[in-house]
């Protein structure tokens, strides 16, 4: 499971890879959040979130939007995302730290997730999906 | 020029109808060819998506910063006819009302020479910035709905500048129609603590200098005189806009089923205007966009208040030249084959720039036509320019909003170390101040097209025309 930055001009584009879709799901919380704020240590924040959605493509940007939503309202930075998907219904346990304006300063605002070319596609190898993240 | 656009004038190009299925009108964009060179061709295939949205009237525009965003294209601009037509999210973007505005101050840049970095430093101070940054303001929920509908005039009533800042907005500071009702609880949570605060991102405070007036008499009329330092400030709505566009753009894209809409691209999802989720999410924006202005209002107060102090001038010798929204969709009369016809006109990275004697043109400025503001990227010149009768006639009043990006994110990290932009450009007398070196590389100069092009696309094409020419003297980067 990986992610990775793609050229995009305007905002930032991902391509995130996991072996299945809980595995995909938990990369594309580790990238957005690579793109906030850097680096993030587990430190004793942990936060439990439930969504569901009609379609996986709609569960992946509602769930990226909760944690857009918790992180800023909550003033905490995640770098776990243990995620469990059933159908298309997700349960997460996320774990990092209070955000530090000294250590956490580093990223950009993610002001929203596109639905613009997002599609989880399986491939031999397990899940890809490329997201845009409006900065 | 990519293939299968076609040439209709200098610098006009037409995207015919077929260019991808389904179009109802045929999309133009303005452009030199200097510009030409790094049009992506997702952004004109974005373009032409927008024509295929039902109630589409005339063309699906684009201003010289076209690129490659998603939905709109940014720099798009396309008006929707108020009985057929739609409206999206997706032709507004997450940050509504996005917007920039322009502070005259009676100092030139000696009064500034030595005290330059403490001003700096105390603007960053003042003005909360970055990821995280959180508001000083005490606001209630009970506040935020008062906000959500009076806009900057919220502001102004609790002392935070003057009735004649009011007038100098665009809309006067607030649009009508907000619906608090329509903005979520998340919203909320998120836009009560963030009032009066930058944001991130391509976000600034910027100290500038009047460095070149192009149009002696619109300056005179603007106020606006050779050697004068001036501030601006670029921001929006803060979380609260960016939520209200996600909650919108969900049930928007639900209900595409139930009116029949089929898209290429669901970041298009809309309804039509006169639909619950059309006025459902009209309200939520005017709501936004209200914050975004009464926002701007707070920051330039803050922001005035460290120049009274430090340099013992008057409140009111801070002049606000103009506020433009830059992310917004508004119900507008305009001519359609000759007879005055309210549509409403959709702008993603896109200004309105309306001409002399269009109604919602201060008084003031009738003779001359809106103030057009366009701000650079650090370290590269803002403009001042004026709305025309040919923006009028071709774009809905519209031009262009900035300087649109030409190199990623990921590759300006690559190429541009922040630490060493910061002191080059303090080399140059441009004092930047910021959380992190990290986070100025991403937002370098180099990174945006040249803004004098864009600018002079606009004003070789008649879109609005140049008043003056703006240059940096220090920026609080968001």
């Amino acid at each position: 499971m990986s992610f990775e930055e793609l050229e995009h001009t305007a905002d930032v584009l991902m391509r995130v890879r996991g072996a299945t879709l809980n595995e995909l799901f938990a990369e594309a919380g580790r990238a957005m959040f690579s793109v906030m704020y850097g680096p993030c240590e587990d430190r004793d924040v942990e936060r439990r979130i439930e969504i569901e959605a009609e379609n996986l493509e709609s569960l992946l940007i509602d769930y990226l939007s909760e944690l857009l939503f918790v992180t800023e309202v909550e003033n905490t930075v995640f770098c776990t995302f243990d995620v469990e998907l059933l159908g298309t219904r997700l349960s997460a346990v996320i774990r990092g730290e209070l955000f530090d304006p000294a250590r956490h300063s580093a990223g950009t605002l993610v002001k929203g997730i596109s639905y613009f070319g997002l599609e989880i596609v399986k491939e031999e190898e397990g899940y890809v999906v490329e997201i845009i993240f409006d900065i | 020029m990519l293939a299968g656009i076609n040439k209709i004038g200098d610098l006009e190009w037409e995207v015919p109808i077929g260019y991808v299925p389904d179009m109802r009108v045929p999309g133009r964009f303005f452009l030199s060819r200097t510009l030409a060179e790094t049009l992506e061709e997702g952004a004109v295939r974005q373009l032409a998506n927008v024509a295929t949205l039902p109630g589409i009237v005339k063309h699906s525009l684009a201003m010289p910063d076209i690129h490659w965003g998603y939905g709109f294209p940014i720099g798009g601009v396309a008006a929707f006819e108020m009985t057929e037509g739609v409206i999206s999210p997706g032709g507004v973007g997450f940050d509504i009302n996005c917007g920039v505005r322009l502070i005259t101050t009676p100092l030139t840049e000696a009064d500034l020479a030595r005290r330059k970095r403490e001003l700096i430093e105390r603007l960053f101070a003042a003005v909360p910035t970055g990821v995280g940054a959180k508001s000083t303001m005490r606001v209630s929920n009970k506040d935020l709905s008062a906000v959500m509908v009076d806009g900057a005039r919220w502001a102004v009533e609790r002392g935070l500048g003057t009735e004649a800042d009011l007038v100098r907005c665009e809309g006067e500071g607030a649009m009508t129609g907000a619906d608090p009702e329509a903005v979520s609880a998340k919203a909320r949570q998120r836009g009560v603590p963030q009032l009066g605060t930058l944001g991130a991102g391509n976000h600034f405070l910027e100290v500038q200098v009047a460095k070149e007036i192009v149009d002696p008499e619109a300056a005179k009329a603007f106020g606006i005189t050779e050697g004068q330092v001036c501030f601006m400030v670029h921001c929006g709505s803060r979380g609260l806009g960016h939520q209200v566009a996600t909650d919108h753009l969900r049930t928007l894209e639900a209900a595409l089923a139930k009116y029949g809409i089929r898209l290429p691209d669901r970041q298009l999802a809309c309804a039509p205007i006169d639909s619950p989720e059309g006025r459902a999410y009209y309200g939520g924006m005017v709501s936004a966009a209200n914050y975004a202005w009464a926002n701007r209002q707070v920051i330039m107060h803050e922001s005035r208040k460290v120049f009274a102090d430090l340099f013992g001038i008057d409140y009111d010798e801070m002049r606000l030249v103009y506020d433009v929204a830059h992310n917004v969709a508004k119900f507008e009369r305009h001519d359609v084959d000759g007879v005055s016809t309210e549509v409403c006109v959709h702008r993603k990275g896109a200004t309105r720039a309306f001409g002399p004697g269009a109604e919602g043109v201060p008084r003031e400025y009738a003779g001359i036509g809106q103030p057009v503001i366009i701000p650079g990227s650090m370290g590269t010149s803002s403009y001042l320019l004026h709305g025309t009768t040919a923006a009028m006639e071709k774009t809905w009043g519209s031009t262009c909003h900035g300087a649109g990006r030409v190199l990623s994110r990921s590759k300006a990290k690559k190429e541009v170390r922040g630490k060493e932009l910061r002191e080059r450009l303090a080399g140059e007398g441009i004092l930047v101040r910021a959380h992190s070196d990290a986070a100025l590389a991403e937002e370098a100069p180099g990174v945006y097209k040249p803004s004098r092009e864009v600018v002079r696309v606009v004003h070789e094409a008649g879109l609005s025309d140049i008043v003056a020419r703006l240059e940096p003297l220090g920026v609080i980067k968001g």
